[in-house]
């Protein structure tokens, strides 16, 4: 067993078992190096109790804004343009059809969910058509009850819970009747996640 | 006025000492040949992939100088290059176009290879770095057309981020990292991967895929750019609609690479199964071929079952693709039953395709063995009989001098097409133009091939005479 053969032979059995040592450390302290923390971006919006503010600048009231209707409204504001345009502070805010209950002129004919559809993130929106009134995506088709965001039809209804219930806003009126949105806590178990989902409360 | 007839200027000179220079850096191991005469362009399909990635760079470069990868004007700065900036117009639809004849042409140089057992001989290496590049490729076609930010790039983003957000384990780590946290973020690193990233990528693997034999066929590298050209001209790419949050978009389909994945979708499946998986598989099983493809012969003919799966691949590429696209018009319809793909059928189809594509295979191998019989037996009766178009030297000069008076023409229409602001026009006959190169350059090369050929000597004389400059070093070109 001269040099020359340990030579050719790539590894030597203390060379194998020093370059096993190295690696071994190295491992170690690979989960205390926050690789990748550079990339996600920590997003900036306070959760703060905020107005319902409607596409054309004033709060939505309970006695003014019609049935069988909705609107785009963004949850929560940054005050940034840019930042607000972001899909995923978009909500489709509706005030339910008649039979459903949207006559009452208090926060239970109001509802809010996230705009981003679970099945792929597309944007749905109500439609309050007769034999419709009901969320659609323009994706996939997937279908949305507008009493409690539960994808009925479409690939998203056929997705595990939580990920067939849309995130949703909770709202109270003030005396004015009008309308503000309580903090949401994103949790599936709360207000729900937006683009993953929500556990329905029975 | 002396003229000198040698063709060996001062100029050429220069550029041959380049040439020869050029044996001493990194080309040494390429052999770049440039054909003397009309070739299959199936041969060097990858040279114009590169070729069209040069022109991406190139026109990419441009409307890099006017493009705002911000949310809220994206879409606006490109309405700008389209409309408002001068050739804008061109540039963007030059660019679109190349783009997607990258991905056509790489999948047709991907198919030619396969089909000829090219990835045999010891080339798995280019092949399966060939296999990333062409998935690198798609992804860098995708990350441009989503950057615009109209209303479907806002969809195809949303599908991309949650298809990488529904992988087991890894998924939303992967998301968070490369998405950011939200749109705003989405389209500047989009085009951070677009512009830098991917192209870096690109030509990293270019490196390693580049083989050591390269062919550069100037009529056909014209002739590629022309018909882009051309198709710009004849089918400017649109806008799409400004992306608006409070509007949500209505239907739309993807780029039609993408519609075959988006035919899986639709069946309403899994999404990480059909969005990610089946490609997946798809991609990492073109990537294996070498390594099960134990035939020992190249040709199609003599491989019946990597032949036979290639042709099933193709078919169920070419239904998905085109089943993607399909939404029935019927808009009485609600919309689940308009977008969504019955399942059952859809992957009936997609395994009745396998026999089908056996059976077409089994076809066109027993035709070919039995043409290639029967040629067999036309070369033993007697030489092969064609037709060749014999044109005198004189009529090559004078369709030369015909070609070169139509360049001219067509110089003069596109500028007069430009400056009356006809801009898909102009863009035509720019298309044109490289067409009509294409085949002067071609005619050039073959009136020199004639030139060159030894005339017919006389009857009577014993010793025929040498051609004029014969002793004209011909250097690397090959005749």
């Amino acid at each position: 067993m001269s040099e020359q053969d340990s030579a050719k032979d790539a590894l030597s059995r203390r060379d194998f078992l020093k370059l096993l040592g190295a690696a071994g450390v190295a491992l170690t302290f690979t989960p205390f190096v926050p690789w990748g923390k550079f990339m996600p971006n920590p997003s900036n919006a306070s959760l703060d109790k905020a107005q319902v503010i409607l596409p054309d600048g004033t709060q939505a009231n309970v006695k003014t804004f019609p049935k069988n209707h909705s609107e785009v409204i963004t949850y929560p504001k940054t005050g940034d343009t840019v930042l607000d345009q972001e899909a995923f502070k978009k909500w489709q805010f509706i005030r339910l059809p008649e039979e459903l209950g949207g006559d009452k002129d208090d926060v239970t004919a109001f509802r809010a969910y996230s705009m981003v559809c679970l099945h792929l993130w597309c944007l749905w929106k109500y439609w309050p058509q007769e034999g419709r009134k009901r969320g659609e995506c323009p994706c996939h088709g997937s279908m949305y009850n507008p009493l409690n965001g539960k994808a009925f039809a479409g690939p998203a209804s056929l997705q595990a819970s939580p990920s067939n219930v849309l995130a949703t806003l909770y709202f109270e009126a003030d005396n004015d009747g009008n309308l503000w949105i309580q903090p949401a806590v994103w949790n599936v178990n709360e207000n729900g996640v937006v683009g993953y989902g929500r556990f329905l409360k029975t | 006025m002396v003229v000198s007839l040698k063709r060996r200027n001062g100029l050429v000179d220069f550029f041959y000492w380049i040439w020869d220079g050029l044996e001493r850096t990194v080309f040494i191991g390429t052999k770049f040949s440039f054909p003397a005469r009309f070739v299959s362009p199936f041969g060097f399909l990858g040279m114009l992939t590169f070729v069209i990635f040069i022109i991406l760079g190139i026109s990419g470069a441009l409307l890099m100088f006017y493009y705002q990868p911000i949310l809220d004007r994206a879409w606006d700065s490109v309405e700008k290059i389209n409309d408002t900036v001068p050739y804008g117009f061109m540039i963007r639809n030059i660019h679109y176009h190349a783009s997607n004849a990258m991905v056509l042409l790489a999948v047709l140089h991907m198919y030619y290879q396969y089909f000829s057992g090219r990835y045999k001989i010891r080339n798995e290496i280019i092949w399966v770095t060939g296999v990333v590049l062409g998935t690198v490729t798609i992804l860098e076609a995708f990350t441009g057309y989503d950057i615009i930010f109209s209303e479907r790039a806002e969809l195809a983003i949303s599908i991309a981020a949650s298809l990488t957000n529904s992988m087991p384990v890894v998924g939303p780590t992967i998301r968070d990292a490369m998405f950011g946290s939200g749109f705003a973020d989405f389209i500047l690193r989009f085009y951070t991967m677009h512009v830098f990233l991917l192209p870096i990528v690109m030509l990293g693997l270019m490196a390693v895929h580049m083989p050591r034999f390269l062919v550069f066929d100037v009529p056909m590298v014209m002739a590629i750019s022309g018909a882009i050209f051309l198709t710009g001209g004849v089918f400017p790419v649109d806008l799409g609609s400004k992306f608006e949050p409070t509007v949500p978009p209505g239907i739309t389909v993807p780029e039609w690479y993408l519609t075959g994945i988006y035919a899986f979708l639709r069946t309403q499946y899994d999404k990480f199964v059909t969005g990610v998986l089946w490609p997946g598989i798809f991609i990492v099983a073109i990537a294996m071929t070498p390594f099960i493809d134990r035939y020992k012969k190249f040709s199609w003919k003599d491989r019946p079952l990597v032949t036979a799966f290639g042709i099933t691949g193709i078919t169920q590429v070419m239904v998905t693709t085109y089943w993607g696209f399909y939404i029935t018009p019927d808009i009485t319809k609600p919309l689940v039953a308009r977008l969504v793909i019955d399942p059952i059928f859809f992957y009936l189809i997609m395994l009745l395709l396998v026999p089908i594509g056996f059976g077409f295979s089994y076809m066109m191998i027993l035709l070919a063995k039995e043409s290639e019989r029967k040629a067999k037996l036309a070369a033993a009766k007697g030489p092969h009989k064609s037709a060749p178009i014999n044109l005198s030297g004189k009529w090559i000069n004078w369709l030369i001098i015909g070609l070169l008076a139509f360049q001219v023409y067509l110089n003069i229409a596109a500028y007069n097409a430009a400056l009356s602001g006809m801009k898909n026009f102009a863009l035509f006959l720019t298309g044109l133009i490289l067409m009509v190169f294409a085949g002067l350059f071609h005619l050039y090369r073959h009136g020199l091939n004639e030139a060159k050929k030894v005339p017919v000597a006389p009857q009577a004389e014993s010793e025929s005479p040498k051609p004029l400059d014969s002793k004209e070093p011909s250097a690397s070109l090959p005749s």
